[in-house]
């Protein structure tokens, strides 16, 4: 030590990251960006949020929240909101599994893999309450099993087990996709070693594969609690009066009684569950448990790891599922293109023309705010990203966690926020389209900043070396090596904006305005109007036309190069 | 351009740990580099020895001490303005651009004309047997190959000093020796002063002008090839270097030119270690495998006696530990014949050349 700093360990070192800084303005001025917006559509919206809930007359007030409380319905809602999140989560998990149990040890075909993951995908890029529209079509009262197949007269659809059942197929695919990696990665190695032991089979599944995926099974279930829990279009079409749920009850509260401050209220009882399983799932997957077996995934077992009559039941309820999803998605198609669904079922396209003639605003205002919305959701998740992995030291960890805020949030309580904190000076944001891309692109980008944040930490710091041995300075480097490197990253974040500006509404129903409308709103006005039609047909387009460009960004990504060679998986999430 | 010599002056790394503190990676090494030569740094993981290389390189700054490449004092200044070229561990080849651009980054980023860098690319690939490979991306490449287009990449920008990271670690044996011969003929060619990284003793014996044995953050020993492993300065280089015997002893007379010492019981001549020896001083007897030569007992007239207590045979040699009064030696048979196998239990005699052993004085 001869008087110099001492730098720690690793190449992001703070002593380095402050050089970087004085070398680099532009660095800075990025940085100080990224954080004055991270501050004023995070920070700043949730904050107006808490305020008008426990803020009266400037001073902090706990009356509002016991009103609220002592209100039964309110108190009900969020019972049910518990009940419903804690069911969806374990047969969301048990199906899940099923499904990633099947595909990862059933030696399946391939068109079968196919099949399922057709299947899985469809709820994912779909408005989250197609199911919900197909569920009214199939067993509503005049409903093509209930009515037509049964006979049944004046069934009742609404209600917590058609919610339940709903949700349950519209978000077990995240519990599938969490769960298929797991199991594969236990892989064949420690089954055969279980197997040589002298081990049977159901017990193999039972010491060995379980007890390894009960992290996994754990982490699943909090995900689909939190999708749940935040779900508002599939409870607002299903549950009817009998099962309120929070989420449509502040909803209801802002638009029917135009109760902005016990919205607000409402919002925090949602945020306190929300939060908290939020947290346990961020400490679960941070202490490890969720990555049980590192290294290597083993070869696939020569050994089957089920019988083939076993294999043969999995297969089959699998496959049971996944054609009721792919028939419930037909169905959808098909009353798209009736007249009447379940009274004429004559061929036509007149709700297609109603959708372009009378629906043209909304899908053209939806168009525009997507297609702006995509590029800047993408590049600020890179940035982020960027920072994340590579910026100074200090201050990363909280950019990370704020980033995160908004997409852990339940949308509900975004839009609430959105509207309470841009409604009124010092800036006003209301009834414009900035509002509903800004909502986007905070709410949404988190899956690119993932993505980009993993890539940096594959890309080898000898990659950046390199460059500077080379004679590159910083921004040359960052350039020519890092910005071509993260490019699959920037367009899986732009993936995730885009499928998510065509298909949410929990937050953005707060947002639109008679200046700005979306397609999923129509699609919601619609049900509420009975015209199932022009809502079927709208919801074909909006999965058309999703399906469409996200097979041109596939198809850009499969020819990008990686770090590693490796192909990109579009990080997909719930809401 | 002529060669340019590397000076570290008293040059310390000290890293801040998270539990342990301030930890020295390295500690005040000094070293100088000659001009033209191919200096090796060489020494187990955790030496310090990669860390003295990025220091050079300046992908790292030194927490006290100064570098100097040439005349010129280097320290603080970046990596980019240092004039050197780095080849690294895993090659670090950028995956998103072809042979041609890798090798060309560092032309283009000198702004040089897109003539000129075409010109200076394909000689430098044909100078590592790279010719037609312009369009191929690192990936589809052999690692060999890959480490191939490192090396051409580091050496067309003219680099003052040419820095190599453990380079051949990724490379299967016989791939080793092969690369190991193309860069010190290249390295010869060139004339470039090159500090090579390595952990593998025979890959620095084999490459280097001169080697700096490492360890614990400092320099243990410097010198070619023969003398680390004739006169290693510790137990530590002895043991790093080659196969030892390590024996622990003591000085029982002194005469003109030679020491004797005491083996097992056994009194034992030794030639030409002149120094500063004393009568009845504690010793530690260098002394390699393949210096001592074994015969069975009873076919042979003199010698340490010792028994044979294992015999492993390795086809070009045959591997014997040897049990003498209580302390295992390892022994060594080059080119071992069928009729001269001997089998363990059998009791043996040890010829030891009077200049087969290194005297180290205890500390």
């Amino acid at each position: 030590m001869k008087g110099r700093a001492v730098t720690t360990f690793g190449p992001q070192s703070s002593v380095q990251g402050r050089h970087r800084l004085l070398v680099d303005p532009a660095f800075g001025v990025t940085l100080a960006a990224l954080w004055l917006l991270l501050a004023l559509f995070v920070i700043y919206p949730l904050l107006m949020m808490l305020s008008a809930a426990f803020l009266e007359g400037g001073r902090l007030s706990l009356a509002p929240l016991f009103a609220i409380l002592g209100k039964p319905s309110h108190r009900a809602a969020f019972l049910n909101s518990l009940l419903l999140g804690a069911l969806v989560g374990l047969f969301g998990t048990a199906l899940g599994f099923l499904f990633a149990f099947t595909v990862a040890r059933g030696s399946l075909r391939p068109r079968w893999v196919r099949l399922i993951d057709a299947a899985t995908l469809l709820p994912l890029i779909s408005p989250p309450f197609t199911t919900s529209i197909s569920f009214i079509f199939s067993f509503g009262p005049r409903g093509l099993i209930t009515y037509d197949l049964l006979g049944l007269k004046g069934t009742n659809v609404y209600g917590l087990s058609s919610t339940l059942a709903a949700e349950v197929l519209t978000y077990f695919p995240i519990a599938y996709l969490t769960l298929r990696p797991v199991l594969t990665g236990i892989g064949g190695n420690l089954e055969e070693m279980a197997f040589s032991l002298g081990s049977r089979r159901l017990n193999v599944f039972r010491t060995v594969t379980l007890p390894l995926t009960v992290p996994g099974l754990a982490n699943a279930f909090l995900l689909l609690f939190a999708a749940s829990l935040a779900d508002f279009a599939t409870p607002l079409i299903l549950a009817g009066n009998v099962f309120q749920v929070l989420p449509t009850e502040a909803y209801l509260q802002i638009t029917g009684l135009f109760d902005l401050k016990g919205g607000a209220i409402l919002s925090v009882l949602l945020l306190v569950p929300a939060a908290i399983v939020y947290l346990l799932q961020r400490a679960w997957v941070a202490r490890g448990h969720y990555v049980t077996v590192t290294g290597k995934a083993g070869p696939q077992s020569a050994i089957r790891s089920v019988t083939p009559t076993a294999r043969t039941m999995l297969l089959a309820a699998c496959a049971a599922v996944a054609l009721f999803i792919l028939y419930l998605y037909a169905l959808l198609a098909f009353a798209s293109v009736v007249a009447a669904f379940g009274a004429d079922h004559a061929w036509t396209l007149r709700h297609y023309q109603v959708i372009f003639t009378e629906g043209r605003k909304a899908i053209l205002d939806t168009l525009f705010i997507t297609f702006v919305g995509m590029p800047l959701g993408g590049l600020y998740g890179v940035l982020v990203g960027y920072l994340v992995a590579r910026g100074p030291a200090r201050g990363r960890g909280a950019m990370e966690v704020v980033s995160m805020i908004n997409y852990a949030l339940p949308g509900t309580i975004v839009g609430i926020a959105y509207l309470i904190a841009f409604n009124d000076p010092p800036l006003v944001l209301t009834g414009t389209a900035l509002i509903i891309i800004a909502c986007y692109v905070f709410r949404y980008s988190p899956a690119g900043i993932r993505t980009t944040v993993a890539l940096l930490e594959q890309i080898d710091q000898s990659l950046e070396d390199a460059s500077r041995s080379l004679g590159a300075r910083s921004g040359t480097t960052f350039r020519r090596v890092t910005l071509p490197l993260v490019m699959p990253a920037f367009l899986a974040g732009v993936g995730v904006v885009f499928i998510r500006s065509m298909t949410a509404i929990s937050a953005t129903i707060f947002l639109v305005s008679i200046g700005w409308n979306l397609i999923t709103v129509r699609i919601l006005e619609n049900m509420t109007e009975l015209s199932l039609g022009p809502a079927a047909a709208f919801s074909v387009f909006v999965i058309a036309v999703v399906m469409a460009v996200m097979s041109l960004l596939n198809a850009v990504v499969r020819h990008l190069p990686t770090a590693t060679g490796e192909q990109m998986q579009w990080g997909i999430g719930g809401g | 351009m002529s060669p340019l010599a590397i000076r570290l002056d008293h040059v310390s790394a000290q890293f801040l740990h998270r539990v342990k503190g301030a930890v020295a990676a390295v500690q005040d090494v000094s070293l100088e580099v000659r001009p033209g030569e191919l200096l090796t740094l060489l020494g187990p993981s955790g030496c310090g020895k990669t860390t003295t290389l990025r220091m050079i390189a300046g992908f790292q700054e030194p927490t006290g001490g100064r570098i100097l490449i040439g005349d010129r004092d280097v320290t603080g200044i970046e990596a980019n303005d240092r004039g050197i070229g780095f080849v690294f561990q895993n090659y670090a080849l950028f995956p998103h651009l072809t042979v041609f651009e890798n090798v060309a980054y560092g032309l283009r980023v000198q702004r040089q004309q897109a003539s000129q860098i075409a010109v200076a690319v394909r000689e430098v690939l044909s100078l590592v047997g790279l010719t037609g490979y312009d369009w191929q991306l690192p990936h589809q490449l052999s690692g060999g190959e890959q480490q191939r287009v490192a090396l051409a990449r580091a050496i067309v920008i003219r680099p003052g000093v040419l820095l190599f990271d453990e380079p051949l670690s990724n490379l299967d044996a016989k791939l080793r020796v092969q690369m190991r011969r193309e860069i010190r003929s290249l390295q010869k060619k060139l004339g470039i002063t090159t500090v090579y990284v390595t952990h593998d003793q025979e890959e620095a014996m084999a490459i280097s002008d001169r080697i700096a044995v490492m360890n614990k953050g400092g320099i243990a020993q410097i010198g070619d090839a023969e003398e680390l492993y004739r006169r290693p300065a510790s137990v530590f280089v002895a043991r790093f270097i080659g196969h030892a015997n390590l024996l622990p002893t003591s000085v029982t007379s002194i005469g003109a030119g030679s020491v004797e010492i005491d083996i097992a019981g056994q009194r034992h001549i030794v030639v030409a270690q002149c120094g500063d020896l004393r009568l009845g001083q504690a010793v530690t007897a260098v002394i390699r495998p393949e210096a001592l030569g074994i015969c069975d007992a009873s076919k042979s007239d003199g010698g340490l006696m010792g028994r044979v207590t294992s015999c492993t045979y390795l086809g070009d040699k045959c591997e014997y530990v040897v049990d003498l009064a209580g302390a295992e030696l390892q022994v060594i048979k080059a080119n071992p014949q069928p009729s001269d196998r001997i089998l363990p239990g059998t009791a043996v005699h040890l010829n030891l050349p009077a200049a087969g052993i290194h005297l180290l004085p205890e500390r």
